[in-house]
């Protein structure tokens, strides 16, 4: 049986702004990932519906047609906007705006309950862009606002300013069913992978990029975010030895480096005497890379904490490219966790032939530079005493390392070596590439991160955007060599970090300042917070459940198991919730239980209670009828009706025993 | 019925636990899990459903939090569940009074709704036919509930079962509970309107008088009884202080005692149309306090007055044999 809600009535204002509240909370939180247009639409149709006077709701016809056609008007809208429109963003974009729509013509209760329905949804989307600790604390008003709404919309509230029960109400509620909700989320199977169609649009993080144009890892470095998070087993290597080994980019058009699209197998360094290990928590990226030191010697594997798990949540298994690199089997669309071991070096053998070969490509231009190099080379005796020679040039000469460094035109690299001789580390990268291709040394340049900082909060290390690094490295003698050309320039970048290599004045990320001020300690503490919530909630993928299985012993049981579990679990908290509010009222509970017994048992003995008949007049009678026990039911009629409608004070428990005890004394010769 | 007999007694006994069919319940009756249902209204079916999808997209893109939302919001509708269950059980119903009307009015019934824990609120109750109420039960309040039942047709009419239902606090479930007391009302014969006069003391019925002419000759002072038509209250005697008298009139109580024999009505008139006279007659008796006697067939009422004759005379009319189908 389904009962429907009260006959249509119109909504009372309250009920309105209930709703109001609901649909602007829910829209809130997108506002910044949809079009300006679309993102000021949503609210503003809930704001022109409340500022329309309450005695002239919108007339059935401009109903019927006008708001269809206005949705209709939006989804073309969004589908000129995106291009497209039959995917993820655009969708939110169009619901965002359906809730709009829908409140301007929302006239019934039941209209107000598909409301707050599809607000619910909507609140849920905004997890699509962002899943920090602010937007689950985002979340939660409207949760609780939902609840209002809800109680709202089953009756009017009589006192519009009475706005504070029902989110106390709600509040109280939502307190007791968070035990069920831990117990879902933990216990609720997690997916391997989606259910339909891989989600294509997934908001990546800017990261690093498999291209590299002047101006591109600057602009990264600007960037607070955090790209991975790192646990070693034992002693962090010294940040002169953090480099993070990221995409190989091989060929160079003049103005940008970009990465050989075929992929081959490599080989794992041989030498394992300095091998480290430690546990990556990587932020998604929509790539296929997975960070390590430089070298790896061996695959990325399943975390220390937890060996029954693969790689990843997608199972993503690596594999080692023969420019050194991990890559992952899919894009990395959550958070994942690996183990890797590498060890510290600055040199790993070439794969062969090949990498002569790709390395030593350039394009035409820069004249002055092939001259220069050309020159150079002269000079110098050997392949090794020329880079010595160019290090030595980029030391000597007045180069200066910033973040905003002059806009270099034509030939580029000829305009930074002996014109501008200001740059970031892509521009020293760079153009020592192509000093030493010009000189005829296969050389390539190295994108990744360089350094981290140790949280004395958790003992982890944080490597940012910030930490986005490009070096060099070039083939000498069948072996590529590390070479990083901004440390000549700029060696504090390399030991201290960006903060410590830039001038005074440079738009340092804050976090990659070297000032220990206490608005920095925080930070700090707030990213271990972070970190926690990370790897505990947001991370809780299928890899974590199978941990907190076997970590609960459960890992052998089998999914009936696990529902039975679960399905008791839920069944105790029920009792516990209902028995947490009987405990309140149990005395007066049980004073009627007695009470009823006793008119039972008397009516059973031929004596029942008139419907009207109060306690007293009741054992009245009883007694008239059985005058051996007349004052023991006399008693028991003062004793309940002291309790059903005397004071409530501290007495009750003394008159309930009396009661009881007084009931108990009858003798059983009260029978028919 | 035969059917009845047939089916098997556990049958019957959880039939009867399940809806409770037979009016069986007696004294207070504590609602408790034994008789309390709930289900999903409509809007808590909608909630479901769009937690489910919610459920499917969190599951799809992986969104963690996506999971989180839908199970604090799933723990909310559980605990509201609770809560419904809660503001039901616990309550004490018993009955208080049965009601009388015509044939066309309303029986009111009377139950008691006692709460021994905290407070109650948006608790509707509902006979099986007649409009429902709305009362809130603050924490240890007892309140009478008053329903009407639609008296449709003369005799015994039973309150019937007894909906007691609850979708407070989220509207999203709503928790019920029957109770079935065996108690019964009077549904007396619909007075025949406009009143016919009244017949003529001993001497049968004389249809040529009009009512109006039979009330015009003043007969005499008596005492006053509450009740008594204003028009016919002595108010001169009021005025100079003499006490309250009611004005009685040739041919309205003067007359001596009426006597309504069924035997004496127009036989053209069908029982029902016969049963409305003696009603209307009676009513007019009593408004007039005048004594009457009641002779039908098969009961016989001697000469009183008073509302202890009118209801016994009244009951009399209600409970006369139905003329059995033709």
């Amino acid at each position: 049986m389904i009962f429907a809600p009260a006959p249509a009535a119109p909504l009372a204002r309250s009920q309105l702004l209930w709703l109001a509240a609901l649909v602007l909370l829910a829209q809130l939180p997108l506002w910044p990932h949809l079009p300006i247009w679309i993102a000021v639409l949503g609210p503003g149709l809930v704001v022109a519906r409340l500022l329309l006077p309450a005695d002239r709701p919108l007339s059935t016809r401009l109903r019927r047609w006008l708001l269809p056609l206005l949705a209709l008007a939006v989804a073309i809208g969004i589908r000129m906007s995106f291009g497209y429109f039959l995917s993820r963003d655009p969708c939110v974009a169009f619901l965002y705006a359906l809730v709009g729509i829908k409140f301007v013509e929302t006239r019934s209760p039941r209209d107000g309950g598909l409301l707050a329905c599809l607000g619910l949804f909507v609140a849920l989307t905004q997890f699509f862009y962002g899943q920090s600790i602010g937007a689950a604390v985002i979340a939660l008003p409207m949760v609780l606002v939902l609840g209002g709404a809800l109680a709202a919309l089953r009756e009017a509230p009589a006192l519009p300013a009475a706005w504070t029960v029902p989110l106390l109400a709600t509040a109280r509620m939502l307190l007791q069913g968070v035990p069920l909700a831990a117990l879902l989320f933990i216990l609720f199977p997690r997916l391997a992978g989606p259910l339909w169609g891989a989600p294509a649009d997934t908001g990546a993080r800017s990261g690093l990029s498999d291209r590299m144009a002047p101006g591109s890892v600057s602009e990264l470095s600007l960037s607070d975010a955090v790209a991975f998070r790192v646990d070693f087993i034992g002693r962090p290597p010294p940040p002169v030895q953090r480099y993070w080994r990221g995409p190989v980019l091989t060929r160079f058009d003049g103005f940008e480096w970009s990465a050989l699209t075929r992929i081959r197998g490599g080989r794992l360094a041989a030498d394992r005497s300095r091998a480290i290990e430690y546990t990556v928590t990587m932020e998604p990226n929509n790539r296929q890379w997975l960070f390590a030191l430089e070298h790896p010697v061996g695959l990325p594997r399943a975390p220390i904490d937890d060996p029954t798990a693969a790689v990843g949540p997608v199972r993503n298994v690596a594999i080692l490219t023969d420019d050194q690199q991990l890559l992952a089997n899919a894009p990395i669309m959550q958070a994942i966790r690996y183990t890797q071991r590498s060890t510290i070096s600055d040199r790993f053998a070439a794969a062969g032939e090949a990498d002569a070969r790709d390395n030593v490509q350039l394009p035409r231009g820069n004249p002055r530079t092939r001259a220069f190099a050309a020159e150079l080379r002269e000079r110098s005796g050997s392949d090794r005493a020329f880079i010595a020679a160019v290090l030595d040039y980029f030391r000597r000469e007045p180069f200066v390392y910033t973040l905003a460094p002059p806009l270099l035109q034509g030939d580029r690299v000829d305009a930074f070596l002996f014109d501008t001789r200001r740059g970031f580390c892509e521009h020293y990268a760079s153009a020592f590439v192509v000093l030493l291709r010009a000189a005829g040394i296969p050389a390539r340049v190295v994108t990744g991160y360089q350094g981290g900082e140790i949280n004395p909060d958790g003992g982890y290390m944080i490597v940012r955007d910030s930490d986005a690094h490009a070096w060099a490295e070039a083939l000498l003698d069948g072996a590529w060599q590390r070479l990083d050309p901004t440390a000549a320039v700029a060696p504090s970048r390399i030991e201290r970090g960006l903060g410590g290599a830039l001038a005074q004045g440079e738009p340092v990320p804050y976090l990659a300042r070297l000032e220990e001020t206490w608005l920095k300690t925080l930070r700090l503490r707030w990213d271990a917070v972070n970190y926690q919530w990370q790897r505990g909630v947001v991370g809780f993928n299928l890899q974590r459940q199978r941990d907190v299985l076997r970590d609960l012993g459960l890992e052998a049981a089998r999914p009936w198991h696990v529902v039975a579990l679960a399905g008791a679990l839920a069944f105790l908290w029920g009792l516990a919730i209902l028995g947490f509010a009987r405990a309140r009222h149990a005395r007066t509970d049980a004073a009627v239980a007695l009470w009823s017994r006793l008119c039972r048992r008397l009516a059973h003995a031929g004596l029942p209670r008139a419907p009207s008949e109060g306690p007293l007049a009741y054992v009245g009678r009883a007694a008239a009828r059985w005058p051996q026990s007349s004052a023991l039911l006399q008693r028991i009629g003062e004793t309940y009706a002291a309790l059903r409608y005397g004071p409530s004070d501290a007495t009750r428990a003394e008159l309930l025993a009396r009661l009881r005890a007084s009931i108990a004394a009858l003798p059983s010769a009260i029978r028919r | 019925m035969s059917a009845v007999s047939m089916t098997p007694s556990w049958a019957r006994r959880w039939r009867q636990r399940l809806w409770r069919i037979d009016a069986a319940d007696r004294g207070p009756i504590v609602l408790r899990h034994r008789r309390i249902y709930i289900l999903p209204t409509r809007r808590g079916l909608a909630m479901i459903a769009t937690l489910a999808i919610m459920l499917l997209t969190s599951m799809n893109y992986a969104l963690s939090l996506g999971h989180a939302l839908t199970f604090l919001v799933a723990g909310l509708v559980a605990a509201a569940l609770l809560h419904t269950y809660r503001n039901l059980a616990g309550i004490a119903a018993s009955p208080l009074a049965a009601g009388e009307a015509f044939v066309g009015g309303e029986l009111a019934f009377t139950l008691s709704l006692a709460n021994a824990g905290a407070e109650r609120r948006g608790i509707v109750v509902a006979a099986l036919s007649g409009p429902s109420l709305r009362v809130d039960l603050p924490a240890g309040a007892t309140r009478p509930v008053q329903l009407s039942v639609p008296a449709n047709r003369r005799g015994r009419v039973a309150l019937g079962r007894v909906t007691v239902s609850t979708d407070f606090p989220l509207g999203l479930w709503r928790g019920w509970a029957y109770v079935h007391f065996p108690l019964a009302g009077m549904a007396y014969p619909a007075p025949e309107a406009p009143p016919p006069p009244l017949p003529q003391g001993l001497e049968g019925f004389d249809l040529r008088r009009s009512a109006r002419a039979a009330d015009t000759e003043l007969a005499g002072l008596r005492d006053y009884h509450s009740g008594d038509a204003l028009n016919r209250i002595a108010w001169k005697a009021v005025a100079r202080g003499a006490g309250w008298y009611t004005k009685q009139f040739e041919g309205s109580g003067g007359g001596g005692a009426l006597e309504l024999n069924w035997a004496e009505l127009p036989p053209r008139l069908d029982v029902e149309a016969k049963l409305s006279r003696l009603c209307a007659w009676i009513l007019a008796a009593e408004r007039e306090t005048r004594p009457f006697s009641l002779t039908l067939p098969g009961t016989e009422l001697v000469s009183g007055s008073g509302a202890g004759q009118r209801r016994a005379a009244l009951t009399a009319l209600a409970l006369f044999p139905r003329e059995s189908a033709p």
